[in-house]
């Protein structure tokens, strides 16, 4: 009953998110207002309006809902569904939210209610601190944003973003700088940019599956959809060193992002790593836009938003399929440990086709929808090297590198994922009998997600020509997308594909004769099996210099001196970042405890601070 | 489209022979008689005529993995700007070809570790390792060109400027074409001891008309990785003229493979940050000198 209840729910809002995404493709201005609903106080008026620019956003809300609606009906807990379609309906208000007070409204619901989602299992206390850190991140990001507002609105003399914008012209290079930093600290850490990612691993892997797959697949995109907003329009036009910090953070964020994805071994906070990735890589072409558009090349500036908005899409259907996926793997297995997997090809025999197209699609390569994103952002990239002094060179070589590194990068991790985790045989130390997975809801929905990466992977231009049309209409200008676009991933596939079938067809003919695996004569064993562990060593050797692993090797010793009888091996990183976050937090703690004083725990004191507080606040405000 | 149908057949018809002159001149270089060059061409009838194994419990990706490589291979046999004007080379550009690459790659890999052969997979580890490391040099030494703004189609290779940036680029792509085409010092085609694999080890469980279609393909893409390389040297437009410049590197590649020893694994990574440096600095060199 909660589960019908909240699928209905769901699918409600993802009709309404497909409404506000139809209705801002097709308009021609820039924003149609819906409703506003005054306060007493005007600063405070809230606006609800549609743009362009939201529409591309609305339209992944709608379709992910969509899908997460349908693998809910079969999986997960029954009280999920309602809590996701809050999540989701607090997602659309920040993205029809014009006015400052509205949308740092909508911004602090979606922060909370995906706070709850990610504390789902709250009986564990590793969920709980997982759900703290990202607490603690997301309100500092939105303390971030809300100053960021704030100087904005102060200096507009308006709370409406129309207003904002259209005083944007006249801010000072000071407070905009000011704006721009504050606004990539806020959005970014909810968007999971390096260095302000850690929450992200934390949390994902402790969320359930389809809360994974809104956090990963929408939330990061609404945070990114606020960094567009603010420099785009409302703190537009910046300086040229707003796009180039953009494409040096993205850059670190895809490569950093994709290398510990490498090695890490349980299935969801991997793939919350390549979320970091996959930001970085639209980031870049935020970057790029930003860049282009300071330096006047409009060609260019469109091409790059083109791309940037196609990746966000891309990356939205196939981490939910991957997300949606690996809950699947877990309800089956009962872990999402690459140790412990494998083989699992032969069970679930609709789930594994379809997570496949995920993993190729996430690795960029042809025909599949991130290859098409990712070749326009490197088309970009490449067309703006030589525009702009020896800086800009510089930081684009290192981009087009680092992508490139990045492609090559997350094929090795997928390649482990998928060749790990289905192929082969089980890993698994209790036998179990086999399952053969039936088609319902729950394939149906990664179907689903599947089929339009396909989709939009082979004809690229259903997607690129209406997001060209809300790039022209938001930097207003006409966008020219490369000609080969149409045509490429077909191109691409059509001989690999052909002589996929010629395999089939000489298999046909010609029975292929199935035989034990060679390994030198010794028997066969599952534990020959190459491991996930094992696949990622040459890459965390080579790059030991990022990752710091250490390693601990135990031998248990028999009766002879040469043969133990059992060897452990463990290996991990250690993360930077992580470390330096919880010397922050220490410091931070340090400072806090000279506070504690006002800590009183009277509540006729609280009592007097919150008078206080009123009294101040009315006084000030008169 | 008839030229282009004429580039593709010559390549494909070529791409043995270029192999087996490869090993008979290695072979004459280490003081030994070596096999015929046309026995590329029996091994590969040969092979053909012979059943395929696979390990049991096997996906179909090892099934269709090998006819995926074939495809990949021959469609950069079709995107190399020789016959002018090339129409699926102006389709498909330097991105997208990195990309295939990875494609063929990624189908490969995935079917080494189906079969659940230690030695496969530690191949695949390798092989993905070094193919992630290998493609940013590969990628910026091949967009010398196109950071000038000429354009990221292989044709416009043809008319980049030499030079100092162009010789770098070059060195850079050759240690690329090394590590692609499985050659010493990076790799080595003819080891038989599986832990030193690493493309042979990929194919381990190949065998038949599957191990003759990875071994075809593995020739294609070698003789298009030669006539890249010559493309990045100087001459002229028209992509036979390279052919000199292809010569040369048949008998420049069998000569390092003669003259240097199998890297250890863990050095080779250096082997490909110079590659990367040498391309990062002919890309400097090209927009810099461009812009002064």
């Amino acid at each position: 009953m909660l589960r019908s209840a909240g699928v209905v729910a769901m699918c409600s809002v993802a009709i309404l998110a497909a409404a506000v995404a139809v209705i801002g493709f097709r308009s021609h201005g820039s924003e149609i207002p819906a409703y506003t609903l005054e306060g007493t106080v005007p600063a405070l008026a809230l606006r609800f309006a549609v743009t362009p620019l939201s529409a591309p956003f609305c339209a992944l809300l709608a379709i992910l809902t969509t899908a997460v609606a349908l693998w809910c009906m079969r999986r997960g807990s029954p009280g999920e569904p309602l809590l996701i379609a809050l999540f989701t309906a607090a997602m659309l208000l920040v993205l029809v939210a014009r006015s400052a007070a509205l949308f740092f409204f909508a911004w602090e619901t979606m922060s909370l209610v995906s706070a709850f989602l990610v504390a789902a299992h709250h009986e564990r206390r590793g969920v709980r601190r997982a759900t703290f850190t990202y607490l603690v991140v997301a309100q500092t990001g939105a303390l971030c944003v809300l100053v960021a507002l704030t100087l904005l609105a102060l200096a507009a003399g308006d709370t409406s973003f129309a207003g904002i914008a259209a005083h944007a012209t006249r801010l000072s290079p000071g407070l905009r700088d000011t704006v721009f930093v504050f606004a990539l600290l806020g959005f970014g850490s909810k968007a999971g940019l390096m260095p302000l990612h850690f929450w992200l691993p934390r949390a994902h892997p402790v969320a359930p599956a389809s809360a994974s797959a809104m956090l990963s697949g929408a939330m990061l995109k609404v945070a990114l959809y606020g960094l567009l907003v603010v420099t785009l329009e409302l703190a537009a036009p910046g300086p040229s060193w707003w796009g180039l910090a953009l494409v040096a953070i993205g850059t670190i964020s895809a490569v950093g992002g994709v290398l510990y994805a490498l090695v890490d071994h349980d299935l969801k906070r991997l793939l919350a790593y390549h979320s970091v990735e996959n930001v970085g890589i639209i980031v870049i072409g935020i970057g790029v836009a930003l860049l282009a558009r300071s330096a006047g090349s409009s060609a260019l500036a469109g091409l790059a938003l083109v791309a940037a908005l196609f990746h966000t899409i891309n990356h939205g259907l196939f981490k939910a399929l991957l997300f949606l996926g690996a809950g699947t793997v877990n309800d089956v297995e009962g872990t999402v440990d690459l140790e412990r997997l494998g083989g699992l090809w032969g069970e679930l025999v609709w789930t594994a086709p379809f997570f496949l197209i995920g993993c190729v699609a996430i690795t960029g390569l042809p025909p599949f929808n991130g290859f098409a994103s990712e070749w326009l952002t490197f088309q970009s990239l490449v067309g703006g090297v030589s525009g702009g002094g020896p800086t800009v060179t510089f930081v684009f070589v290192a981009a087009i590198a680092g992508l490139a590194l990045t492609g090559g990068l997350a094929a090795a991790c997928f390649v482990k994922v998928f060749g790990v985790v289905f192929l082969g045989e089980s890993r698994r130390l209790n036998a179990r009998p086999a399952v053969r997975e039936r088609f319902d809801a729950s394939t149906m929905a990664v179907a689903f997600l599947a089929g339009l990466c396909i989709v939009l992977g082979v004809v690229p231009t259903l997607a690129v020509v209406p997001l060209a049309g809300v790039v022209g209409k938001t930097l207003g200008l006409v966008v020219i997308t490369p000609q080969a676009l149409p045509v490429l991933p077909a191109t691409l596939v059509l001989l690999p594909l052909a002589g996929a079938l010629l395999c089939v067809a000489m298999a046909a003919r010609r029975r292929i004769r199935f035989v034990p695996t060679w390994t030198c004569g010794s028997p066969v064993t599952v534990a020959a099996q190459y491991t996930a562990t094992a696949f990622s060593k040459p890459l965390r050797t080579i790059f030991a210099f990022v990752l710091l692993p250490e390693r601990q090797r135990r031998y248990q010793m028999g009766s002879s001196r040469w043969l133990p009888e059992r060897i452990s091996y463990r290996t991990e990183s250690r993360y930077v970042v992580d470390e330096g976050a919880r010397h922050f937090a220490a410091v931070v703690l340090r400072f806090a405890r000279r506070f504690r004083l006002v800590q009183s725990g009277s509540l006729r004191m609280y009592l007097a601070y919150a008078l206080a507080a009123l009294i101040v606040t009315v006084a000030l405000a008169r | 489209m008839m030229q282009l149908l004429a580039q593709v057949v010559s390549i494909a018809v070529l791409a043995p022979l270029v192999q087996g002159v490869m090993k008979r001149l290695r072979a004459n270089l280490q003081g030994r008689p070596g096999p015929s060059p046309l026995q590329p061409y029996r091994d590969l009838a040969k092979l053909l005529n012979k059943e395929a194994l696979l390990p049991y419990g096997v996906s179909p990706i090892p099934l269709i993995a090998p006819g995926i490589v074939l495809g990949v291979a021959v469609t950069f046999a079709s995107v190399l700007p020789i016959v002018a004007p090339n129409a699926m080379g102006s389709i498909v550009d330097i991105i997208a070809l990195a990309f295939l690459l990875g494609l063929g790659r990624f189908a490969l890999a995935l079917a080494a570790l189906d079969t659940r052969s230690s030695f496969a997979g530690m191949a695949a580890s390798r092989e993905m390792a070094f193919g992630s490391l290998v493609e940013p040099a590969l990628l910026l030494a091949l967009l010398g060109g196109a950071v000038l703004g000429r354009g990221t189609h292989l044709s416009f290779l043809l008319d980049a400027p030499f030079g100092l940036a162009g010789m770098l680029a070059f060195a850079a792509f050759f240690l690329v074409l090394l590590a692609e085409t499985a050659r010493v010092p990076i790799d080595n085609q003819e080891t038989h001891y599986e832990l030193t694999m690493i493309h042979e080890g990929l194919v381990l469980e190949y065998s038949g008309w599957q191990l003759a279609m990875l071994q075809y393909a593995g020739y294609i893409r070698q003789l298009c990785f030669l006539v890249l390389a010559a493309m990045l040297l100087p001459g002229g437009a028209e992509g036979w003229r390279h052919l000199p410049w292809i010569l040369g590197l048949i008998g420049a590649v069998t000569v390092v493979e003669t003259l240097f020893a199998k890297l250890r694994l863990f050095e080779v990574p250096q082997l490909f940050g110079t590659a990367f440096i040498f391309a990062v600095a002919s890309i400097g060199l090209r927009v810099l000198g461009g812009l002064a």
